[in-house]
């Protein structure tokens, strides 16, 4: 019943879905051509805070997909149609490999906190500095709140811990952008005039992917590679609508039973 | 409206405990500055017969130093009627033969002297200030990630204090990231922990009810000393903000404009 409607879109993440580090994932350039010619609009979402749309298009572009700059939509992206959309001048905490996706965005005299992963600015003066902005009534946007990612010298904290300190201080609660929020999902569909019952996404990540688009009005379907442990589809509820190996299989699902 | 209420009570105290910083003092380069009126308060208030304890959370230096410095300042002061957490935690930690990975500031290190901080099972976070970076906060969490069970402990829980240049975040704030990156709950040492405020009246020999706590900090002077049964009175200095008096959960039995203030009220009210 659910494969009635009409698909109008495919939201497609990145890394563990259609590559893993610089590996693409067997048949997934082969497989985003087939979908290329179905009429659906594309889009490719992932959560970074650091990596600019223009360094993601360079790394797919490498691996041989056919992407275009327009169609990556990331959580840097939406931090930056939220700042647009209120006006918001912000104090951007993010690396400088990630500034360029806000250029042009005014941060004279900032009114807003936006936090993504930033080791560099994670030092005392700069965390009292965005404490005294919140507490005088900055909004505090936080780009994902992940607790921590693994580096090459081991694990490392991401900016969740940072984001919750700074909740706890001020007593207020973070706007996050990234994935699984559902503002995320309705964003990166907004230029493609449809609605969220009428999108599917695919993902490695149960809960960030599946469970998010799933929560916006999506079907979600989860692939098993990258991040993909053994029982994560039965961590989320409901439970995604197709559960499958990989982008090729879940590519060939869409074409048979979504159109 | 305020003034009416809570000296009235306090006609049966036994007893009173001071916060010190934003009460007695506000802290910053060099010294701080004592707060007008609070060297005469603590005067007027040990000429009474009520008992007086100091009780912080003060952890950028040791209990001897700290006394030093409000000593400077001209309070009349002495390191026994003092309570702060790392000479607490260092008691728990002896008694549970824990070797602790310290994130602490410097000037607190010597507390913690005598203890086998090698091959650590537990950490013991303190307001570190300047020391609070990415990297060792990142040392922190990796000492908790890789145990068993992740065994935190935070000297305190506050979430800012004043200083002369400014609002500072307190340990609490990193408190709750490490927490929130681990996944684990800290144990708190010092205020408000019940432990911490009843080793106070311990000291004193008094029962809960006999005791007013006065401090800046709503949740954690105020409300700490109220949910151990005493009163609590809040000032309106250090990190007060007019918005405690809204507070959803907590609600001060009394709030004056200074400890000057508050003692006057409280002698005057006993006939002093």
């Amino acid at each position: 019943m659910a494969g009635r409607r009409a698909l109008k879109a495919v939201l497609i993440d990145l890394s563990g879905t259609l590559h893993i580090e610089d590996t693409a994932v067997p048949g997934a350039q082969e497989a985003l051509s087939r979908l290329r010619k179905a009429s659906v609009a594309i889009k490719f979402v992932t959560n970074t805070t650091k990596e600019s749309k223009r360094n993601l298009l360079e790394r797919l572009q490498r691996l041989n997909f056919d992407v275009q700059e327009k169609e990556i939509f990331t959580s840097l992206t939406a931090a930056r149609s939220l700042l647009e959309q209120r006006q918001h001048r912000p104090l951007l905490l993010v690396e400088d490999s990630a500034l360029e996706d806000f250029t042009g965005i005014d941060t004279s005299d900032p009114n807003a906190v936006v936090i993504g992963l930033a080791p560099d600015h994670f030092n005392y003066q700069t965390m009292n500095k965005a404490f005294r902005m919140i507490l005088d009534g900055a909004p505090l946007i936080a780009i994902h709140k992940a607790r921590y990612y693994k580096r090459k010298d081991g694990l490392a904290l991401g900016p969740g811990p940072f984001v919750t300190g700074l909740e706890y201080a001020t007593d207020c609660k973070a706007t996050v952008v990234g994935k699984p929020e559902k503002t995320f999902f309705t964003q990166a569909l907004s230029d493609l005039g449809c609605s969220a019952c009428e999108a599917v996404m695919i993902g490695d990540d149960a809960r960030d992917d599946v469970g998010g688009a799933q929560n916006a009005g999506m079907f979600g379907i989860l692939v098993k590679t990258g991040k993909y442990r053994e029982g994560d589809e039965h961590k989320i509820s409901p439970p995604p609508h197709l559960t499958c190996d990989s982008f090729p299989d879940a590519v060939e699902h869409i074409l048979k039973n979504l159109l | 409206m305020a003034a009416a209420g809570w000296p009235v009570c306090a006609q049966s105290l036994k007893g009173v405990i001071l916060d010190m910083c934003g009460v007695l003092y506000d802290s910053g380069d060099g010294d701080g500055v004592a707060i007008p009126g609070s060297i005469e308060a603590v005067q007027r208030l040990k000429r009474s017969d009520l008992q007086l304890r100091f009780c912080t959370n003060e952890t950028q230096a040791s209990r001897d130093r700290f006394v030093a410095k409000l000593q400077r300042l001209g309070f009349d002061i002495s390191v026994k009627e003092v309570f702060s957490p790392a000479p607490a935690a260092v008691s728990v930690l002896k008694e549970r033969g824990l070797r602790p990975h310290l994130l602490v500031y410097d000037g607190l290190l010597p507390e913690f002297e005598g203890l086998d901080q090698k091959n650590p099972n537990c950490v013991v976070i303190g307001d570190a200030a300047e020391k609070f970076s990415y990297e060792n906060l990142n040392d922190a969490f990796r000492v908790l990630i890789g145990l068993d069970k992740p065994l935190l402990f935070s000297l305190g829980q506050g979430r800012y204090y004043k200083e002369t240049d400014g609002l500072k975040l307190d340990v609490g704030v990193y408190m709750k990231a490490l927490e929130y990156a681990c996944d684990v709950k800290a144990q708190v040492i010092g205020k408000p922990s019940p432990t911490f405020f009843q080793s106070v009246l311990n000291d004193m020999g008094i029962q809960p009810h006999e005791a007013l706590m006065i401090g800046d900090d709503l949740v954690n002077d105020v409300g700490g000393a109220q949910s151990c049964g005493m009163m609590g009175v809040q000032v309106r200095t250090g990190k007060y903000r007019a918005s405690d008096e809204r507070h959803s959960s907590v609600r001060a039995d009394g709030t004056e404009d200074n400890l000057s203030r508050a003692v006057d009220l409280l002698l005057h009210h006993r006939g002093q």
